[in-house]
């Protein structure tokens, strides 16, 4: 029996050494003498296990160039595997093994395979993430809608009298000029109109002048409204600031009721009068404070009630001008006593009509005016600038920054379960599989 | 690497399956190959390993290295009694040795792979590996010259 000429006895080299020496050698470029042992010995190693079945390994060869594993047709795929496997060692396929291969090796595994599932589930994972990153987004953004309430009620504010006093007689020198009876009428401008381009577009102008509807030689009273847009933080700011024009402007705010929130809708409401000669101005003094949602304008033809007044006046006037000359052609004791009675309720008419009459005027000559400021955060977007973009994109960064935060508190951990178990899982399935190999 | 699997399981046919197997995971998890911890050939053995390692488990059969039939057939295709008998030999001191070390001479032999490759297979050090590898080529000299001396004696 022939022995196997293996290396020498002598000590191996370093390791290291030995290790380039053997490669060297199987590889063929070794010109030490133990270098062809090697290769025998690798070549016997290989022999003694029976070679792929041809149809086996055509039938590989087939699957893995349907998969597009390999380029190539699979008569190419199986002649670039036979000249692989003669390149490295002598190969024999016994005339029985074209017999011996079993079919179906694939389809049996195909249907265990666990790549797919596994790349379906971490897609399932991410879409779940992602949502799960949405909901959070819109939780955070959206809870910023709520907050603590703050309520405060300002005292109505009187206007100086000596403005009242100008305005109502600037009105009432308008209206005596008006000699005309007509019965009272009313009319409304711009309402639902006004409010309709308020709304589509936020950046609406000051308010026209309303007297610029009346006609002249009427009596006339006028009212408005306005609303507008804010933000919580400046509602408080921006009614003082109404209030300051009403005043500079000859008014007063009647009754104003500011309630603010600390984040979401906030609102005032003002009350307030003005002269009617200053309403055109002050509407657009308001107009240029806050971005107008909507105002709307109305008119009340007055002109009847107040020539109505007027002339009960004059006819309680001219009856006590008659009781006067009547009063001084009197001789009797009876006929003077009567005239005192009846010039007693003279002076009350006419005590009454003038009361009338200056009602009708402050009518005229003073408007309402509700002012509306809404304090929601809608107001923001209004009048878009840089610094507001800035201020936006900075909120809209701060939602993700804490949205993620909060995503990483309850998912890093999670992750790190996950991690955790899935490498003891492999720690623990390598410790069985090398089990296996101390069997004995 | 079905002549690494055939001689570590000795059954044509789960060789065959796990070939087959290994192939199909290896073109599945392309996409996660990554050549800086590896080449392709020690991916695939690995995944080869893996597969025979649970296949073993899970049979709790004990690999003696008898290759029952196929050794027959193996030997009537030889052609000269020497080969034969010099094969006989390397077969005896191959299964004269551990499973562990006699895996590690397969892998060597069958699949070519350097000590590297060696270690990323076997999820090892590629120092250790090569460690293992001399340890296992030497006992497996040992064995053949010990063998080879009881002939001649």
């Amino acid at each position: 029996m022939r022995i196997i000429p293996f290396p020498s006895d002598e000590p191996l080299p370093g390791q290291e050494a030995w290790t380039a020496e053997l490669e060297a050698a199987l590889r063929g470029e070794s010109q030490h003498p133990d270098a062809h042992a090697w290769r025998e010995l690798r070549d016997d190693v290989r022999a003694l296990a029976p070679a792929m079945t041809p149809a086996f390994e055509v039938r590989l060869a087939q699957e893995l160039e349907r998969r597009g594993a390999l380029e190539g047709s699979a008569e190419d795929a199986e002649t670039r595997m036979r000249g692989q496997d003669s390149a490295g060692s002598p190969r024999r396929v016994s005339a029985g093994d074209a017999s011996g291969s079993r079919p179906g090796a694939f389809a049996r595994h195909r249907r265990g395979s666990w790549s797919l599932a596994s790349h379906r589930r971490s897609a399932v994972g991410a879409a779940a993430t992602v949502a799960v990153a949405l909901v959070a987004a819109l939780l955070i953004s959206g809870s910023h809608g709520s907050g603590p309430v703050i309520e405060s009620r300002a005292p109505t504010q009187r206007p100086p009298a000596a403005a009242l006093n100008g305005s109502a007689r600037a009105s009432k020198g308008a209206a005596s000029s008006s000699p005309s009876s007509t019965p009272a009428s009313s009319a409304t401008s711009g309402g639902s109109a006004a409010s309709a381009r308020a709304q589509a577009s936020p950046s609406i102008a000051a308010p026209s002048a309303t007297g610029a509807s009346s006609a002249p030689g009427r009596v006339q009273q006028l009212a408005a409204s306005i609303t507008l847009g804010s933000t919580p933080q400046n509602l408080q700011a921006t009614s003082d600031q109404v209030a300051q024009l009403t005043v500079r402007d000859g008014g007063y705010v009647q009754s104003s009721n500011v309630q603010v929130q600390q984040q979401g809708a906030s609102e005032a409401t003002l009350a307030l009068r003005l002269p009617s000669a200053r309403l055109a101005a002050a509407l657009a003094a308001i107009g240029r404070l806050a971005p107008v949602r909507a105002e709307s304008q109305s008119l009340q033809d007055i002109t009847g009630a107040y020539n109505a007044a007027h002339q009960q006046l004059s006819d309680a006037e001219a009856e006590q001008r008659a009781l006067l000359r009547a009063l001084a052609a009197a001789s009797t004791e009876a006929q003077i006593d009567s005239l005192h009675a009846r010039l007693a309720a003279s002076r009350a008419a006419i005590a009454r009509a003038q009361s009338s009459v200056s009602s009708i005027t402050a009518r005229a000559s003073t408007s309402e005016v509700e002012v509306s400021i809404l304090g929601d955060t809608r107001a923001g977007s209004e009048g878009l600038t840089l610094h507001k973009g800035l201020h936006d994109t900075g909120q809209v960064l701060l939602v993700v920054v804490v949205a993620i935060l909060i995503l990483a508190a309850v998912l890093v951990p999670l992750a790190l379960l996950v991690a955790g178990v899935a490498r003891a899982r492999r720690t623990w399935r390598r410790y069985q599989r090398e089990r296996a190999l101390n069997a004995p | 690497m079905h002549g690494y699997l055939i001689s570590l399981l000795r059954d044509r046919s789960a060789a065959e399956d796990l070939t087959a197997l290994a192939f199909e995971r290896l073109y599945r998890s392309r996409l996660r190959l990554d050549r800086r911890r590896g080449t392709p050939r020690a991916w695939l053995f690995s995944i080869a390993r893996n597969a025979a390692l649970d296949e073993l488990r899970q049979r709790r059969r004990r690999s003696s290295y008898d290759l029952g039939e196929d050794r027959v057939d193996d030997r009537a295709s030889a052609d000269a009694l020497e080969d034969v008998e010099r094969r006989a030999t390397v077969l005896d001191a191959l299964a004269s040795l551990p499973l562990r070390e006699r895996e590690l001479v397969l892998l060597k032999f069958h699949g070519q792979l350097s000590n590297s490759e060696l270690a990323r297979a076997l999820g090892i050090s590629e120092s250790n590996a090569g460690t293992r590898l001399h340890r296992a080529l030497t006992r497996l000299r040992e064995h053949c010259a010990e063998a080879g001396r009881e002939e001649v004696a």
